[in-house]
């Protein structure tokens, strides 16, 4: 039996996904208001297919909020969410504090596995209290993906496992689960294990960071990145997945906080970290593009603003460092009309003329411009010739390109897209 | 007003009258600010509930040399001294870009400073100056950073479009370096002045470059004045003794902190430039 402690996104997924796969699955929350809720069909989390996922699992899973049910486990995984400071600092200490109650609470011989992210150092820290109880403790890397953390769930590119001896045979009941994915393990020492995690997110980053500088220059050239990206993806040394679309800056939590451990890291150890620097500039930068576009092209009379999306992408409830925020928060003088298919207007904009619409068309009725700041499916379905029926100017702000380009053309629709530039 | 004799200052007074708002207007007759006397005559000329615009500066034209700098240091310093002693409820210090680093070709609020220049240096420190000083009083300071100012009543000669109008229109001639290809953001002194009294109005605090986010280059504001001037100005082209840098400006915190502020496009700044000094081609 499978235990999954801490049923955040990241725990509440892999659960699902672990009993999909065919295992008996104990999820463990100390909130019982989260139980009751999973028991009652209300998800803290949105993701294509989880009602679906939830329903295949749900024979094979049970949830509690009593951490003796984990007693019956041979892996438990730890999957706290790790809080993360404006500026990107973690605080580790609820997972150490989980680690500590699952311990006392399960069988010894147990394995306890943190799938949360922590800093290089940590999980080998933390082990002789584990082993006081009798268990042992590793690490995995675990790379959720917002709005794909269910593919990526059940079909992981490999794992990559933290051991306090890497020579030595993993547990067979964590081998055995393990290799129920088809797929690769890779194990290795706990701290190259927890750096194996931060060096993803930093190529990921570095990737998005060049593509979002050189779509600028696209923008300012008269190229377009759309027709440069292809080209990148058949180099096999960049491939076919690499991040190339451009955005507005680095998004999301996780690639924030291991930016600012790899300068916590650097700082500490007196190692170079300029670039880390500059992809934080270049996210700051790029992450305003829209409110300088809009500021640049609106018409001097512009009174009222729609604007689609307020997640910080598509697939996901999460407003945390989103675009769609900034710019509306940025917006105070002028009337707001908003929506976004699932994310909840974020206390931030209190105070706000801003109504929430129910449509995106909704959204547009009397505005002035409207800016496309999240690029969700549905919104890819609305008629360009609809929306330009409704604003009272052609002007589009589509950084990610969700409206086809013909029919805003034909709609006489000025939509401006990151990274494409006008020749001259 | 501290400084209201300057460029910069006669058109902040002249935007803020009218406005309902008393002011009191301080030139360099009212006080030598480089010397240590000036401490005292402030501080009886401000009140607690005051906000004070602090602009007075002895400009590059008047000396890029030591004791320029000194002066000018001297000049802040006892500007700071009555500001900490009268602890006014709100000051706003107009420095310069000059403070950058002359290498950032993009320029926002977070660029290192590292200024080339004994004026750039001199802005820095007096930045300095009063961050510590008013600071350690509790008094609210915000600092405007303004690029490269033009207006009608421009009395530097600086290499732009004020020396542009002044030798198109007497000589007929507009001297470049090179082809004037340098880009550089132009704000009109203005618009400087509806930021000032923006900062005024909401208290803003910390520190905002004024600019337009809006480059172009010497050359094309070469050959608009020509056009705005007419009778056959011609375009000089002389051998430029440094390699071709820009600079730009990132307005983003501008956007956020002021909103509704429009800068003026240049194309009209100048010719309301060229209305004030009666150019009429």
């Amino acid at each position: 039996m499978i235990g999954f402690a801490g049923l955040t996104h990241l725990g509440f997924v892999s659960s699902l996904a672990s009993a999909d796969k065919g295992f008996d699955v104990i999820g463990y929350d100390p909130r019982k208001a989260t139980i009751d809720g999973i028991a009652a069909g209300r998800f803290e989390v949105s993701e294509p297919g989880l009602e679906s996922l939830y329903a295949r699992a749900k024979p094979r899973v049970t949830f509690s909020a009593d951490p003796a049910a984990l007693a019956g486990c041979s892996v438990v995984y730890i999957a706290v969410d790790v809080p993360t400071s404006p500026d990107g600092r973690s605080d580790v200490a609820p997972v150490r504090e989980l680690v500590t109650s699952v311990a006392q609470a399960v069988r010894p011989g147990t394995i306890l596995v943190i799938l949360s992210q922590v800093h290089p150092g940590f999980t080998r820290q933390l082990t002789p209290a584990v082993e006081a109880f009798g268990c042992t403790l590793m690490y995995q890397v675990e790379t959720l993906i917002f709005g794909r953390a269910i593919e990526r769930a059940l079909h992981p590119e490999r794992f990559i496992v933290g051991c306090a001896d890497p020579a030595a045979a993993l547990p067979s009941a964590l081998r055995s689960y393990l290799d129920a994915f088809g797929c690769p393990v890779l194990p290795m020492r706990f701290e190259s294990a927890e750096l194996a995690k931060i060096a993803i997110n930093m190529f990921l980053v570095s990737s998005v960071s060049t593509t979002n500088m050189l779509a600028e220059i696209c923008e300012h050239v008269g190229a377009s990145w759309s027709e440069i990206a292809p080209a990148l993806r058949l180099d096999a040394r960049i491939g076919p997945k690499a991040y190339l679309g451009p955005g507005l800056g680095i998004g999301g939590s996780n690639l924030g906080r291991d930016m600012a451990t790899v300068e916590m890291l650097a700082a500490e150890h007196g190692t170079d970290v300029e670039l880390v620097r500059a992809w934080r500039s270049n996210s700051r930068y790029r992450r305003d593009w829209a409110l300088r576009v809009l500021h640049a092209r609106m018409p001097a009379s512009t009174r009222i603003i729609a604007v689609w999306g307020l997640a910080y992408k598509e697939d996901t409830h999460s407003t945390f460092n989103s675009p769609a925020v900034e710019l509306l928060g940025a917006l105070r003088p002028f009337a707001l009309r908003v929506h976004d298919p699932v994310a909840s207007r974020p206390a931030a904009l209190d105070g706000f003329d801003l109504t929430v619409t129910a449509s995106p068309l909704e959204a547009c009725e009397g505005a002035d411009v409207l800016a496309i700041m999240t690029a969700w499916p549905q919104f890819r379905a609305v008629e360009a010739h609809e929306i330009a029926r409704r604003l009272r100017t052609r002007l589009v702000i589509d950084p990610f390109g969700v409206l086809p380009e013909r029919a805003c053309g034909e709609a006489g629709l000025i939509a401006l897209r990151l990274g494409d530039g006008t020749p001259s | 007003m501290i400084g209201a004799g300057g460029f910069v200052g006669r058109t902040v007074v002249s935007q803020l009258s009218g406005t309902g708002v008393e002011l009191v207007a301080l030139g360099s007759r009212d006080a030598d600010l480089s010397s240590p006397a000036a401490v005292g005559i402030l501080q009886d000329r401000l009140r607690a509930d005051d906000a004070v615009v602090f602009v007075s500066a002895l400009t590059p034209d008047r000396g890029k040399d030591i004791a320029t700098l000194m002066n000018n240091l001297a000049m802040g310093a006892h500007v700071c001294a009555a500001l900490s002693a009268r602890r006014p409820s709100h000051v706003v210090y107009i420095s310069s870009d000059a403070v950058y680093e002359e290498r950032a070709a993009l320029v926002n609020e977070s660029t290192p400073c590292d200024p080339p220049s004994f004026h750039g240096t001199m802005h820095r420190v007096r930045e300095r100056m009063l961050i510590e000083q008013l600071g350690a009083a509790g008094v609210p300071l915000a600092v405007l950073r303004p690029s490269l100012l033009y207006g009608a009543e421009d009395t530097h000669n600086g290499y732009g479009p004020n020396r542009f109008f002044r030798t198109a229109i007497k000589d007929k001639k507009i001297t470049l370096f090179g082809g004037g290809e340098e880009q550089r953001d132009h704000v009109a002194v203005e618009d400087l002045a509806s930021i000032v009294a923006a900062t005024l109005r909401t208290r803003a605090t910390g520190v905002l470059n004024v600019a337009t986010g809006a480059s172009r280059s010497f050359g094309d504001i070469a050959r608009l004045i020509a056009r705005l001037v007419g009778d056959g100005v011609q375009i000089e082209e002389r051998p430029r003794a440094s390699a071709i840098t820009h600079r730009h400006f990132d307005p983003t915190a501008m956007l956020r902190a002021f909103p509704e502020f429009r800068p003026m496009p240049l194309e009209a700044g100048l010719g309301r430039m060229a209305d004030r000094l009666g150019v009429h081609p």
